[in-house]
């Protein structure tokens, strides 16, 4: 997957100018970078839910921008998201959830249906919590719900929006495993996108990270923490003040007062 | 300064025909093409039993209440003049050809316009509409357009409910407590209520009612600001709106229905 | 996903609707009072017909048996003539029945009542009463009135 030189702008504010980067195909990658970046809105662009003003952003050959409404949708299919929040559907059952990408897809049969969809909780652990409803779980568990929802399709292509934010270290680890566990059973091209540094770089092929509305860098964790760049050892260090200021953009505070 | 206040008036008149322009394009990706009509009818299904049985005490007790106050206030007045007789007809014409949809379309928008507002701005605010597009369904389909043929099917009926229990409540206070004659009541309406004149313009009025109140509810629950604040903010509107536009358009199509005579 | 209850309660709203359509239609509009038995035509002559309306009833006897359809104005005569619409089940007005504007209380609306005379023969559809008693006009009255008034002193 490769993204070329795109440029986006939400009102006023540019969020990319020119931003260059590939994704490695099986590989998971970690989308990394200071809050406020614009990580989510890489995913968007990704999924084709928002366009790009200029460049290009390709997926196993296809210009998502270029799609149209029915192609993208094709293209969907073989991808998997799991939102910040889960995003389950409220009205329905855990069962139903993880079921509703197949019913809505396919035509297999009932037996078929709750066959797969067994598959899917199981491996995530949540096949006990079938028939409870999506507010009766905790944030983790509606987590590995939607996880199971993500890739009861069988995609070649799974994103992670922030999975471990807000996650008790029990349930950071459940879905640390569980992302690489998905990697390497299913030659999944992963795609992750967090601010929570070392636990990301622990299981991650190939990092990029994002700053000021570019990539500050990209290559291996371990290239990583060697480099010298100040961008990258500020945030690596987690620094109060470095490239990225702490300050919001202002005059001088003497001509304030 | 006056520059700029026309310059205002210029943007204001922009960023309000892009919202038209906005709206009419979601409704029309929501309603026309290719659908799934089995599932797309199972779900029209649940979404009536939501905005329209659920709304049914409602409609119920203000039409009772109307109807009531229209029998108390109309046998007032009319006994001034010594025409009781004409109750029946007053009672009947007033909620038909007016109060019927018109009071039926404002407490829809109350209870179901901002109940759909904020549960399809909560869906959004969740993710669950772009979870849905990464499923790979459209939303406009699977979530506006049910909600929307929901409210243009039932609050016709809950129009002619209302209608209809309104006329009881008025012959209860008028032939019941007030002691209008039984006979005459109901004669009078009778004779004074045309089916196709009254009665069908009065569904007619309920129908466009139904299209706009429901229109800018999932409008406003699709466009929002998904934060709490913005929920908040688009239930309001469609209330405010949504009343709005069903007075205005009233006045338009009395006129049109009712003007020449 | 779908409840059993959820159906069944839609059911129930959809025919409560129709329940009212049908209730608003017989006994609101008394929709079945008219057309379905069918209905001739009668006209009658009037020389005023102030304050008369399309839609006004015709009764006999003070029983409605039928309604106003049209008014115009008939230069041969230089009179009104009314069309009625009058339910088949009322047929037997003889040809010397007589037609009168009368009004409902003292400012109520204008109807025109058929009084049936004595020949044998009946009034068929298309015909034309000329006995007729034109409206009563206020401002006449109270004029005669006056002018009985001073005549009398």
């Amino acid at each position: 997957m490769e993204i070329r030189e795109v440029v986006f702008r939400r009102d006023q504010r540019v969020i990319y100018d020119g931003l260059t980067a590939s994704i490695p195909r099986g590989k998971i990658t970690a989308i990394v970078g200071p809050s406020g970046t614009g990580k989510t809105t890489l995913l968007r662009l990704i999924s084709g839910q928002l366009n790009p003003e200029a460049g290009d952003i390709c997926v196993d050959g296809l210009s998502v921008p270029l799609l149209t409404r029915v192609e993208l949708f094709d293209l969907r299919r073989r991808m998997g998201m799991l939102f910040q929040s889960g995003a389950l559907f409220t009205e329905l059952s855990v069962f139903e959830n993880v079921a509703f990408p197949l019913r809505v897809h396919t035509d297999l049969d009932e037996e078929l249906i709750r066959f797969v969809v067994m598959m899917k909780l199981e491996a995530v652990g949540l096949r006990g919590a079938l028939d409870l409803t999506p507010s009766e779980l905790s944030g983790g568990m509606q987590r590995r719900v939607a996880l199971a929802r993500a890739i009861v399709l069988d995609p070649e292509m799974i994103m992670y929006d922030e999975p471990f934010v807000g996650q008790d270290p029990i349930g950071l680890g459940v879905l640390l495993s569980l992302v690489k566990r998905l990697n390497q059973a299913l030659g999944l091209t992963s795609l992750v996108v967090s601010h929570d540094l070392q636990e990301t770089l622990s299981i991650a092929d190939h990092v990029i990270m994002i700053a000021n509305t570019r990539v500050a860098f990209e290559g291996s964790p371990q290239d990583m923490q060697l480099s010298e760049d100040l961008l990258v050892q500020q945030f690596l260090y987690g620094r109060p003040d470095g490239p990225v200021h702490f300050h919001f953009p202002a005059s001088p505070i003497e001509d304030a007062l | 300064m006056i520059v700029e206040w026309i310059a205002g008036i210029g943007s204001l008149t922009l960023s309000q025909l892009s919202n038209v322009g906005r709206a009419s394009l979601i409704l029309i990706q929501a309603i026309v093409g290719r659908t799934n009509a089995g599932v797309h009818w199972r779900l029209t299904i649940d979404q009536i039993y939501v905005v329209g049985v659920l709304s049914l005490s409602i409609i119920i007790v203000s039409g009772l209440f109307i109807g009531m106050v229209l029998g108390l206030q109309g046998y007032t007045i009319l006994t001034d003049y010594g025409s009781e007789q004409a109750l029946g007809q007053m009672v009947a014409l007033s909620l038909t050809r007016e109060l019927g949809p018109v009071v039926t379309a404002l407490l829809f928008a109350g209870r179901a316009g901002s109940a759909l507002t904020a549960e399809i701005g909560l869906m959004k605010a969740t993710e669950q509409l772009a979870s849905l597009e990464m499923i790979g369904i459209d939303p406009l389909r699977r979530v506006v357009a049910p909600r929307f043929w929901a409210g243009v099917i039932s609050l016709p009926i809950l129009s002619l409910i209302f209608v209809s229990i309104g006329c009881l409540g008025g012959a209860l206070i008028g032939v019941s407590w007030l002691g209008v004659d039984s006979g005459s009541f109901w004669a009078n309406m009778q004779a004074s209520v045309e089916f196709s004149d009254d009665i069908l313009n009065g569904i007619i009025k309920s129908v466009v009612f139904a299209v706009v109140v429901t229109w800018i509810a999932v409008y406003q629950g699709y466009d929002l600001v998904p934060t709490s604040e913005g929920i908040s903010r688009a239930t309001t509107k469609t209330v405010v709106h949504a009343s709005l536009a069903v007075l205005c358009l009233d006045f338009f199509l009395t006129a049109v229905m009712f003007g020449e005579i | 996903m779908y409840s059993r209850g959820t159906e069944l309660s839609v059911g129930v709203f959809v025919l409560l609707g129709a329940f009212c359509l049908a209730f608003l239609a017989l006994e609101v509009s008394g929709l079945t009072k008219r057309g379905d038995s069918g209905s001739y035509r009668l006209s009658a002559r009037f020389d005023n017909v102030a304050g008369l309306t399309t839609r006004a009833k015709v009764s006999a006897a003070g029983v409605t048996i039928g309604r106003v359809v049209g008014i115009r104005y008939d230069e041969k005569t230089a009179g009104a003539i009314v069309d009625m619409e009058i339910s088949q089940g009322f047929s037997q007005f003889s040809e010397d029945t007589s037609a009168s504007i009368l009004t409902a209380g003292l400012l109520g609306e204008k109807y025109i009542g058929l009084m049936t005379g004595g020949d044998p023969n009946y009034l068929v559809d298309g015909d034309i009463i000329y006995d007729t008693q034109s409206a009563v006009v206020l401002e006449e009255l109270i004029g005669k009135f006056l002018l009985n008034m001073s005549s009398e002193k």
